[in-house]
């Protein structure tokens, strides 16, 4: 039997095996998750799925060079190839002077990211939670005729970030989550209707308002009518609100504005949206999905406001571009795997709460078009801004529900979009994205349609 | 680790140790390398090898699926005890059948391993691409280009004695290109790709995917936004196939169907799209990005009719599916990584040509909408509704391309779509894309002949009146 290096001396190793070789400095990051999935249908469990996985990437630093390699082979000689491998493809990257590891020692403080007792958790009861949100969907409306899917998953990481200057931190998380879509079904039209959520403990998941939510969407949208091309106000609730806010983080990102890919480049101070939006990014908030206490390349986290009442503040930076823009690292550069070197990202970004209550601010709006679900929020263009997206949702007069509509579309660009933010609610959500959102209100966009 | 007959039977005989029924064996080994180049520099190189393995017990509707990274055979078995001990069923021990291998044809030729091509090679013909579409027009502001390329080697073994393996070689060569006129920022990004060796990327194939992306990015930034609101469209085949992609092809997988989730469900025999139309998924296809031997579950690839002048035929399966449905396998059980199990997937769809010059099709719409490129897409399958980019479209005047429109979406509702459109050109188009359900991403191809569709939303901007 071959050797099994624990994840702290598989760390050490790499670490000692980047300063056997002729580089300048160095940085390994390992991951070490264990999940556990179950699917479930018609009632009874589908598919149990387990999955292990543990693997590094590291990064090395010659003379301006970087490399960087992964590997889930952790032997000795695994990690030694990786190592070897990193170093050795350095050589093709151009030098770029601003490049460099973490050196400022990070402390971990407790961010309430983990939960202990997942490993004692049964198969059937995690199935329970799957078919408690079905059984809640289902006692919504006898209209509700089956699932497309439903699915519950939980799980666990260890994360460490280690650099040949000294740094060393090591954080773990849990994670519990469920979705579905309910179907429902009135003659010969069927609608459907997602929802998810996830969380750090495992209590904290509502099964019964997630089954619930699925439901009422999926009920919503049946009758759903088509809809005569115009603008209209536009009302966002906090799931579609924070759909949309997702596509604003790469606007922020100080790696585009350095390559003149974000319109926010050369904004700070400026007006960039409505005097009634605050945007937030929160690394810290205890328990939250999104809090760490350092990003992937160990630098410390923060909490900052990007854009307050509507004049930008800041950027998000990693090391690198931090150094360009002659300013402090943010601590944005995200990992998404051990496999992929950090790229900047947002924590728990959320647009921040307004005054008003969510149905004071679509009262007031004579007509206007509540959106309901968003398709291909994946094609909206972050470098130029622009969006056109398929939609349904509800008509209302005075904030009363009309009729719904189908086969639209809403289209605009993002800037516009902040800039016509005419309502905020008071009523912040936090979603399975990690991203926030209160309901807000568009002062109008373009619907195409009949 | 190279993986064994031996070892496969050793773990396939530990899976079915405490019940279950069948078992399967999936072991892949991926070695990836990922070149950036962006603002003029190369970035970003990353290489890596991802190796693991998942092993399936099934008992009755149950399944269980157990995977991991995998080093050596002790941790082959570890994942094998575990799939063991989930499925539990007191059924007792089944029988593994002899394991035998055999060999499937290969579809794609690889003539040249990429990995046998020095990585400064790679590089060069990235600055090629670089320095061209910095070239193509002074409002080129910026130019990103990618390189990867993915070997990924598959073993499948089940308990029905199957032992089959499969090597996958795939390329992506993407370039980026921002182009900026005053304030106005737009991209444009087109990539060449495919199950081809290096041979597939010579400097003629880069230089044609740099120019469409920096022609595209300068001619949106200067263009006027598409309008918004019911027209009569044209899709060039030039523009590849994202519609049959989204419109159909997702409405026919076998899964969705089995659970009455799609528009399609119970349809079979039935007329769903217009007579001009019959639609093709084809994994056999040499070269093409959605082409490989086998699926993932061991199944030879077909070229699948799955609408034949506009009746429904079959559904694109896997295993689990076909045999629920009674339907053949049709080799589209696919997974992205050992970290999943197998769903129903698209490899490369079309619509196969028809009979009219694609410029006559263009030539009989007064008044219209050119479109040229498509981008994403996406499709609820439940309700039929769809959605998916337009990258690149024009008006149409008289019969005639006129000036060019900023991209927009194009909605509808795929059985109403196929059976309006009345036109179906003698020409046809390919495009490429990863195709994302459930979580899982997967390369594919799709093609599509000229279509015209009489009547389609389109989400641009309403024009605004003066009053």
């Amino acid at each position: 039997m071959s050797e099994k290096l624990a994840n702290e001396a598989v760390v050490d190793r790499a670490i000692a095996s980047i300063g056997g070789l002729r580089v300048d400095a160095g940085e390994v990051y390992l991951r070490d998750g264990q999940s556990t999935s179950v699917e479930v249908r018609d009632g009874a469990l589908e598919n149990a799925i387990t999955r292990g996985e543990r693997g590094i990437g590291v990064r090395v630093l010659r003379g301006g060079h970087v490399g960087f390699a992964y590997s889930s082979d952790l032997s000795p000689d695994g990690i030694e190839d990786c190592v070897t491998a990193a170093r050795d493809i350095a050589s093709v990257t151009e030098p770029d002077a601003d490049v460099s590891i973490a050196t400022r020692k990070i402390d971990s403080p407790d961010l309430k990211l983990y939960e202990a007792g997942i490993d004692g958790r049964s198969v059937p009861e995690r199935t329970n939670v799957a078919l408690g949100v079905e059984r809640a969907a289902k006692d919504v409306d006898p209209r509700i005729s089956g699932f497309r899917k439903t699915t519950y998953s939980d799980g666990t990481l260890t994360t460490i970030v280690a650099t040949t200057a000294g740094v060393r931190g090591t954080y773990r998380e849990t994670y519990f989550s469920v979705g579905t879509s309910a179907v429902a079904t009135a003659g010969e039209e069927r609608q459907i209707g997602y929802f998810g959520d996830a969380k750090r403990q495992y209590a904290a998941l509502d099964a019964a308002a997630i089954g619930k939510r699925s439901a009422e969407l999926a009920i919503g949208k049946l009758g759903a009518r088509p809809f005569k091309t115009q603008t209209l106000p536009i009302v966002l609730d906090p799931y579609m609100g924070m759909s949309l806010l997702g596509a604003l983080v790469p606007l922020f990102s100080a790696d585009a504005v350095i390559k003149g890919k974000s319109l926010f480049a050369g904004k700070i101070g400026s007006a960039v949206a409505s005097d009634r939006v605050t945007i937030v990014d929160d690394a810290r908030t205890p328990g939250a999905l999104r809090s760490a206490p350092f990003d992937g390349e160990g630098v410390a986290t923060t909490t900052r406001t990007l854009v307050e009442k509507g004049v930008l503040r800041g950027y998000l930076s990693s090391l690198k571009t931090a150094k360009k823009m002659d300013a402090s690292p943010t601590g944005n550069a995200r990992r998404g795997s051990y496999a992929m070197p950090s790229r900047i990202g947002a924590a728990n970004f959320h647009l921040a709460s307004g005054p008003s209550t969510p149905e004071s601010l679509v009262n007031g709006l004579a007509r206007s078009l509540r959106i309901t679900s968003l398709l291909n929020l994946h094609t909206i263009d972050p470098i130029s801004g622009e969006f056109s997206l398929g939609a349904t949702g509800d008509y209302l007069e005075k904030g009363e529900r009309q009729y719904p509509v189908q086969g639209i579309t809403i289209a605009g660009n993002l800037t516009t979009l902040l800039s016509s933010i005419t309502g905020v609610a008071n009523d912040l959500t936090f979603g399975a994205s990690g991203l926030g959102s209160p309901t807000f209100v568009i002062s109008e966009l373009s619907i195409g349609g009949a | 680790m190279a993986l064994t007959e031996q070892d496969a039977a050793r773990a396939l005989r530990t899976a079915l140790s405490r019940g279950g029924e069948w078992a399967e064996l999936f072991w892949e080994r991926s070695n990836v390398v990922t070149l950036t180049l962006d603002d003029n520099k190369l970035e970003d190189a990353i290489t890596g090898v991802d190796q693991g393995a998942g092993i399936r017990v099934t008992s009755g509707d149950r399944g269980v699926y157990a995977n991991g990274n995998v080093n050596d055979g002790d941790d082959l078995l570890a994942i094998a005890g575990r799939a063991a001990a989930a499925i539990a069923d007191d059924g007792g021990v089944r029988e593994v059948t002899a394991i035998s291998a055999d060999e499937l044809p290969r579809p794609s030729v690889v003539r040249i391993d990429p990995r046998t091509v020095p990585i400064e090679r790679k590089v060069a013909l990235m600055k090629v691409a670089n320095e061209r579409a910095r070239a193509y027009d002074p409002r080129v502001h910026q130019v990103t280009i990618l390189y990867r390329e993915s070997v990924q080697d598959v073993v499948v073994a089940n308990s029905d004695g199957r032992f089959r393996k499969d090597t996958r070689t795939r390329l992506v060569f993407g370039v980026q290109v921002t182009a900026k006129q005053g304030d106005v920022l737009e991209s444009a990004y087109k990539a060449k790709a495919g199950t081809e060796g290096f041979e597939m990327l010579t400097e003629d194939a880069v230089r044609e995917t740099t120019d469409i992306a920096a022609r595209l990015a300068v001619q949106n930034v200067a263009a006027d936004p598409a309008p918004a609101g019911t027209y009569t469209v044209v899709l060039s085949s030039e523009a590849g196939g994202t519609l049959i992609h989204e419109s159909v092809g997702h409405g026919l997988e076998a899964d969705l169907n089995l659970k009455g989730m799609s528009v399609y469900s119970g349809r079979l025999g039935q007329k769903v799209a217009s007579e001009l139309i019959t639609v093709l998924d084809d994994g056999t296809d040499p070269g093409k990005r959605g082409t490989q031997a086998m699926d993932d579950e061991g199944t030879q690839t077909h070229r699948t009719v799955l609408i034949e002048n506009g009746i429904l035929k079959t559904y694109l399966s896997d295993k689990k599916h076909a045999r629920k449905l009674g339907i053949p396998e049709s080799g589209n059980g696919r997974r992205e990584s050992f970290r999943h199990l197998p769903i129903c997937r698209m490899t490369t769809t079309l619509i196969k040509p028809g009979t009219s010059d694609p410029k006559d099709i263009l030539a009989s719409v007064k008044d219209g909408i050119f479109v040229k490129g498509m981008g994403g897409g996406q499709v609820d399958v439940v309700s039929g509704n769809f959605a998916f980019e337009i990258t690149e479209c024009y008006r149409i005047r008289d019969g005639k391309q006129a000036e060019p429109l900023r991209g927009a979406t194009l909605v509808g509702q795929g059985p109403k779509l196929m059976s309006e459109i009345d036109m179906v050109g003698s020409d046809l188009g390919y495009s490429v894309g990863t195709c994302g359900k459930d979580g899982q991403g997967a390369p594919v191809s799709d093609a599509q002949p000229t279509l015209r569709i009489p009547s389609v939303v389109v989400g641009g901007k309403v024009k605004q009146v003066s009053a």
